[in-house]
């Protein structure tokens, strides 16, 4: 699967990827400080397990430096 | 980790540090290297956790807010050089030139001025009411208000307004209910419980651990939908629930240059970890110096929420449960006495910080709202005759010594 992470297109041997998984995939930093932006939104905490990405999306890991963003 | 006292003492600091301190160092430089261009184009891009300068983050101030945000379940914290900081950086991010801040006159005197004085004349309307009548309140709601601000103890006025019932009011309208926290912090009230949006903080007070160093908060509960906010709905289809904290640190903030400096960050970390031990204390001397008080010859008129016969005592027990911070007022026969009683004072110290360790006294009327006309201090619910006292940690007994001290002055 073609995806487009922080600018950079990348190739996942992966077909089917979700949120969460992606996170793990590429060993984000800071797992629990980061905001996940999905083709310009931000994806919901809670929704990074079931929220799947699809061929050709924008993934962005932004994050707010500083407390927060944990819940 | 579930129990206050635990978490504040423990922190969020991983302990990776390279030489495996146990408490985060105070990182107290200016800016960080990064080992290539690329590294800082990203940092700078929000893609990579990284630190670029200290007045947009630094690992000491990180970690305070990262207590704090623990401490206070939170969505996110931000912390600032100072309360009127934390008030002002929420003001500007939430409200613009036109709209209006709904809010009461029972407030801190600089606050009240910052709104009046400072935001007024660059346009912000800012409308009255009293926080104790719901139905005003909701009155003077409309599309252009951007804020209801509220102190959940006003001071030195020690009203208490029903959040709970507010931020019903608030939740109704789509408009984001902001309070000073300040005089309970966390510890004594959960603001998110009681449906606040956004709660602002001055930790110099109880939090800095005895007025060590001036610092303020911006907690985001994390339960305002920023949709609705007509100023930040742009922000909310991008960063969602983080729209607010995301405006906040990437313009308002930033651009006004209010953070924290590191060794204060440090300071105040300290003084969280016995703010549970030291808010204890300070709420039992100031309820057994309020009854005392209460039954004095000499004293007019105490106001303390914990007392039963305050107007506040039923609002402020459902509300904060079994304390109600450390800071009371108490009316003597008029200024004159005030000023001698004050200065017949060895133990408790006449100067204008609160919630200190030490206990500290001040007349309202002739400094904090100093700036203020007779009429406008009265109507603010201060007067002449009236003291406020901020009462520490210190032994009862030396308390009661000196405000006898204080009553005899004239012997």
């Amino acid at each position: 699967m073609q995806l487009m992470i922080n600018g950079k297109a990348e190739t996942l041997a992966e077909d089917k990827v979700s949120v969460a998984e992606l996170l793990a995939l590429k060993q984000v930093e800071s797992p629990d400080m980061v905001s996940v932006q999905l083709n310009g939104r931000i994806v919901a905490r809670q929704a990074y397990t079931e929220q799947a990405l699809a061929e050709g999306d924008e993934v962005e890991f932004l994050y707010f430096m500083g407390g927060g963003a944990r819940g | 980790m579930k129990g206050f006292a635990t978490r504040a003492v423990h922190g969020t600091f991983s302990g990776k540090d390279p030489n495996g301190a146990l408490r985060m160092p105070v990182y107290d430089g200016v800016a960080f290297e990064h080992e290539n261009s690329a590294s800082l184009a990203q940092t700078f891009a929000g893609r990579k956790p990284a630190y670029v300068y200290t007045r947009l983050a630094n690992p000491t101030v990180q970690d305070f807010e990262q207590r704090l945000q623990s401490l206070s379940g939170g969505l996110a914290v931000l912390a600032l050089s100072s309360g009127m900081a934390a008030i002002s950086n929420t003001i500007m991010t939430l409200a613009e030139a036109g709209a209006n801040i709904v809010t009461t006159r029972k407030l801190f005197g600089n606050t009240l001025s910052l709104l009046s004085k400072t935001f007024q004349p660059w346009g912000l309307s800012v409308r009255y009411v009293s926080m104790l009548d719901t139905c005003a309140l909701e009155q003077a709601i409309d599309n252009g208000t951007r804020a209801v601000f509220l102190e959940s103890i006003s001071n030195p006025q020690l009203e208490v307004a029903d959040c709970a019932k507010i931020a019903a009011i608030t939740a109704k309208h789509g408009v984001p209910l902001v309070v000073d926290n300040t005089l309970l912090t966390p510890y004594l009230f959960d603001s998110k419980k009681a449906g606040v949006n956004i709660e602002v903080l001055s930790t110099t007070k109880y939090i800095s651990g005895g007025a060590t160093s001036v610092g303020g908060a911006i907690i985001d509960n994390g339960n305002f939908d920023w949709r609705r906010s007509p100023k930040l709905a742009g922000a909310a289809e991008r960063f969602g629930s983080m729209a607010f904290m995301a405006s906040l640190r990437q313009e308002v903030f930033r651009n006004f240059g209010a953070c924290l400096a590191p060794h204060n960050a440090y300071l105040q970390s300290l003084g969280l970890e016995t703010l549970s031990l030291r808010v204890d204390r300070s709420c039992d001397n100031a309820l057994a110096l309020a009854r005392f008080l209460a039954e004095h010859p000499q004293v007019a008129a105490v106001n303390y929420p914990g007392l039963p016969e305050a107007g506040s005592h039923a609002v402020a027990k459902q509300q904060f449960g079994a304390s109600f911070g450390g800071l009371l007022t108490f009316d003597l026969a008029d200024e004159e006495v005030c000023y001698a009683f004050m200065d017949a004072l060895r133990v408790i110290r006449r100067a204008t910080n609160l919630n200190d360790n030490k206990s500290l006294i001040l007349h309202p009327w002739s400094t904090i709202y100093a700036e203020y006309s007779p009429e406008e201090r009265l109507a603010a619910g201060v007067r002449p005759s009236m003291l406020r006292l901020s009462v520490g940690i210190e032994d009862w007994d030396d308390l009661v010594e000196d405000l006898e001290r204080g009553f005899n002055h004239h012997d």
